[in-house]
């Protein structure tokens, strides 16, 4: 009987490493692109609270760990108050600024350079066995690497609209032809999922923006975008008084790309009342008041 | 020191941990490691083998450092009260003797149970044709000494206090010093040398337990090995602390009456 | 040549959990010589698994010296001579008798073929020869504690330090016990023991130490002290004086008197008035003295 029951458990054990490795073959059949009904806000019940905060707090996980994988692993933190008082500096000291990103000079590694380093050989052979890059060597791994992070993100929580618009950003990072098209059909995928969402809504039209697929017609990646800002607008002024800090900024970038894709269109009226409307939502904003500066001018 | 004295302490700490099935635990464990990862396979997520090894990783981190200190903090509180130590101490062995057989049967507990753990992980990231490479192999050997000195940690901690206070303070410390470590090398730029100086001491006192895994290394793929000088540092800094911990634990236990 | 055991002028204290301190044991001196079997009797709370525990070095004293065989007490050199058998012991569940004998065994610096064939020679002679496999957990009472009786005697140990030698035997086990020590004292080794079985002690003792509160009460030979608490009765007729004799006697009936002396020799010489007075001699009567009335009466007086 005892010698049954190890059986069973490493048939068991047998039977799930199978299963995984051939899991690819009932990949089409069992994972739909992506899930229609996701969990209800309304759902109150116990097991569907608990579930739904597994969901964001693993995909939130995994969205800290993406930023990560693109650092190869090197830990990054910004400078304490502290530590700016006593002057010390962050990416600044990179001696490639081509590689330098923004805000980096207010960040620096977990652990600590060399030369900043109280803790003598521990320091030095911490810096070998973990992931540790001094901030002069500062760079990127590839992005595209982490998509199916974001996959794996968007599939657990459908809400999660700064994964669904971020990995559309990735995609577009590669700038090759089919970049746009693929960023929004991903995109897309999460508008099933969120179809009262500015942000991914202004994300697809700044995909068609950045389109350069069809080099015959420039303007028609303009005209593709349109819609989608349209209806971010729409969304965004029928929902004004609850809109999140979040969704108002994309509601003032949907304002601006608005000006921008009028003002490649020449359609001057129509960039003349976007600009209008985002001035009295937003108060001053330069880019909309040189789009109203612009469309007086042209008229 | 009584060399003999060690395999019979260490194989009745194994045998007994065997028969308690204290291992299956783990094997259960690793089995839900597999299960997890067949069934993130089966949704077919590709090019998640940096995620599945850091995962890994993680786990093998978490699960080995559990199993370490609740086995080592309980051996010799349980020999008090199970009376099982009089029988011991009759014989012509000195409690130094008793600690280091006790601490050698809790490290090969922890060590095996780890290997098991490996085992099944190496397993499960077959499913995401994950390459196994020497920095892996490197992982795994530092990480064995690293139980080293959280195994002899735990049960010098349970000679001076309670088995569940002395567990949660090495759970505290095996998981808490690289959090204390970054605060130690965040402020450190701010104070003076005097100030360096009482980092150090701190430094130097908590287990550098985050020296011995190379995990976070080890997960992605452009990262060289370990140089060997640093491999050769963390046997030497292991087996000093762990001899430290257990000369700390043998100077009550020596005059403890029992 | 060095006694067995060569206990001086110990003291023992211990620390409450309130923080009071406790003497455990007082002032206490006495020897063991090679080949003796002496038994240490004293009520609960006397000190003598205190003592006991100083022989071990389990603990230690706040002063005086204890020795074995002329080592320090407690240090492994002595260790190395003395089986030990603890008062209440466990022993791991999950290891069998054979397992963990072996394991006591190699502590002891034994090995190998020879180690194996004590081991099962001890549990057969011990009556546990069929439960050498199964785990302690599985075993009675009994059983465990001829583990435990076992695991003392291994290797043949010079000196015998046990603890409530008979506790949880029956009483074909304790008869077998008592056959297998008197052996092994036969084989030259020494016997100290602590025991509330006075049955036992009187079976198997050369010798008796008694304490009480800490303290040495008195030692004894056990055969003198034997012949010191048997009595003796003789029943007889027709008034007659026995002054001088004893003070101790009963009228059991209009003409028949109880008379009862401590020794032989006064009875001898009742008899003689008894007859030369016309009286009748109906009974005479030796009694074996009970060794739990003198425990009980020398414990008292000493309190």
């Amino acid at each position: 009987m005892s010698i049954m029951k190890h059986w069973i458990v490493v048939g068991t054990m047998v039977g799930a490493v199978t299963l995984g490795t051939q899991a690819n073959k009932f990949a089409s059949i069992v994972n739909p692109p992506t899930r229609i009904v996701g969990l209800q806000a309304q759902d109150t019940h116990a097991a569907a609270s608990l579930l739904g905060q597994f969901r964001t707090s693993f995909s939130a996980l995994l969205y800290l760990r993406a930023d990560l994988y693109v650092h190869g692993g090197v830990e990054m933190r910004p400078l304490t108050h502290n530590e700016e008082l006593h002057g010390r500096t962050g990416a600044s000291e990179a001696k490639d600024e081509a590689e330098k990103l923004d805000g980096d000079a207010a960040i620096v590694t977990v652990i600590p350079s060399e030369k900043e380093d109280f803790r003598g050989i521990f320091g030095d052979v911490e810096r070998r066995v973990a992931s540790y890059k001094d901030m002069a060597e500062h760079h990127h791994q590839s992005p595209t690497q982490t998509l199916p992070l974001f996959r794996l993100m968007t599939w657990v929580d459908p809400q999660f609209i700064e994964a669904w618009t971020s990995a559309g950003q990735i995609i577009l990072w590669e700038n090759k032809k089919e970049s746009s098209a693929l960023a929004v059909d991903f995109l897309k995928r999460g508008l099933d999922q969120n179809p009262e969402s500015i942000d991914i809504l202004e994300e697809i039209a700044y995909c068609w923006m950045k389109d350069n697929s069809n080099q015959i017609q420039p303007a028609h990646k303009f005209e593709s975008a349109l819609p989608y800002l349209l209806r971010a607008k729409e969304i965004g002024l029928n929902n004004l008084k609850t809109l999140s800090d979040r969704e108002a900024n994309s509601l003032k970038d949907n304002y601006r790309k608005l000006c921008i894709c009028y003002r490649e269109l020449r359609q001057y009226d129509e960039l003349r009342k976007v600009a209008e409307e985002g001035l009295n939502l937003f108060g001053e904003d330069a880019s909309l008041k040189m789009a109203l500066a612009e469309a007086t001018q042209k008229r | 020191m009584k060399f003999t004295a060690y395999k019979p302490l260490a194989r009745s700490v194994l045998l007994e941990s065997l028969r308690r099935k204290d291992l299956w635990v783990v094997a259960i464990l690793g089995f839900l490691i597999i299960l997890c990862a067949g069934t993130l396979g089966f949704f077919g997520f590709d090019g998640l083998e940096i995620f599945a090894k850091d995962l890994a990783v993680t786990v093998l981190g978490l699960f080995s450092t559990i199993i370490a200190v609740l086995t080592s903090c309980r051996l010799i509180p349980d020999e008090i009260k199970n009376r099982t130590l009089y029988p011991l101490l009759a014989r012509p062995i000195t409690r130094f003797d008793l600690l280091i057989g006790k601490l050698m049967g809790a490290v090969v507990v922890t060590w095996i149970s780890f290997l098991i753990l490996c085992g099944l992980t190496a397993i499960a990231l077959t499913v995401f044709h994950v390459q196994f490479n020497v920095i892996m192999l490197q992982y795994v050997f530092a990480k064995m000494i690293g139980l080293v000195v959280i195994c002899a940690l735990s049960m010098t901690l349970s000679i001076y206090l309670t088995p569940n206070a002395s567990a949660t303070l090495a759970f505290i410390l095996a998981f808490g010093t690289p959090m204390m470590t970054r605060g130690l090398t965040m402020s450190a730029t701010s104070v003076g040398p005097f100030g360096k100086f009482v980092y150090a001491t701190i430094n130097g006192a908590l287990p550098q337990v985050q020296l011995f895994d190379i995990g976070g290394r080890a997960v992605y793929p452009n990262w060289a090995p370990v140089p060997m000088w640093v491999i050769g540092f963390l046997v030497a800094y292991g087996m000093i602390y762990s001899f430290a911990m257990l000369g700390a634990g043998w100077l009550k236990f020596r005059k403890q009456a029992v | 040549m060095h006694p067995a055991i060569s206990v001086e002028n110990l003291f023992v204290q211990y620390k409450t959990k309130k923080g009071e301190i406790v003497d455990a044991v007082k002032d206490l001196s006495f020897h063991v010589q090679e080949g003796e079997i002496v038994g240490f009797l004293g009520p609960n709370g006397a000190g003598k698994s205190s003592t006991l525990k100083v022989l071990m070095g389990f603990v230690n004293s706040q002063s005086g010296n204890a020795s074995i065989f002329g080592e320090a007490a407690g240090t492994p050199e002595s260790r190395k001579q003395i089986g030990y058998l603890p008062e209440v012991a466990m022993y791991y569940p999950f290891l069998t008798p054979l397992e963990t004998l072996t394991m006591y065994g190699e502590l002891q610096g034994l090995k190998g073929p020879w180690l194996k064939k004590e081991i099962l020679d001890l549990l057969d002679l011990l009556g546990i020869g069929n439960s050498a496999k199964k785990l302690n957990r599985s075993l009675s009472k009994g059983m465990l504690q001829r583990v435990g009786i076992a695991q003392s005697l291994l290797g043949n140990p010079k000196l015998l330090i046990l603890d409530e030698v008979t506790s949880g035997l029956d009483p074909v086990g304790r008869k077998e016990l008592r056959n297998l020590l008197k052996q092994r004292q036969q084989d030259g080794a020494t016997l100290f023991f602590s025991s509330h079985e006075l049955a036992e002690v009187d079976m198997l003792c050369d010798r008796i130490i008694l304490m009480n509160k800490g303290e040495f009460v008195e030692e004894k030979i056990v055969a003198s002290l034997k012949d010191e608490l048997q009595t003796f009765a003789l029943v007889y007729s027709n008034m007659t004086s026995l002054r001088g004799l004893t003070d101790h006697i009963v009228v059991r009936d209009i003409d028949k008197f109880e008379a009862r002396f401590g020794t032989k020799e006064a009875m001898i010489t009742a008899i003689g008035r008894v007859q030369a007075g016309g009286g009748q001699v109906l009974d005479v009567v030796a009694k074996e003295g009970s060794l739990e009335n003198y425990f009980v009466e020398t414990v008292e007086a000493a309190a």
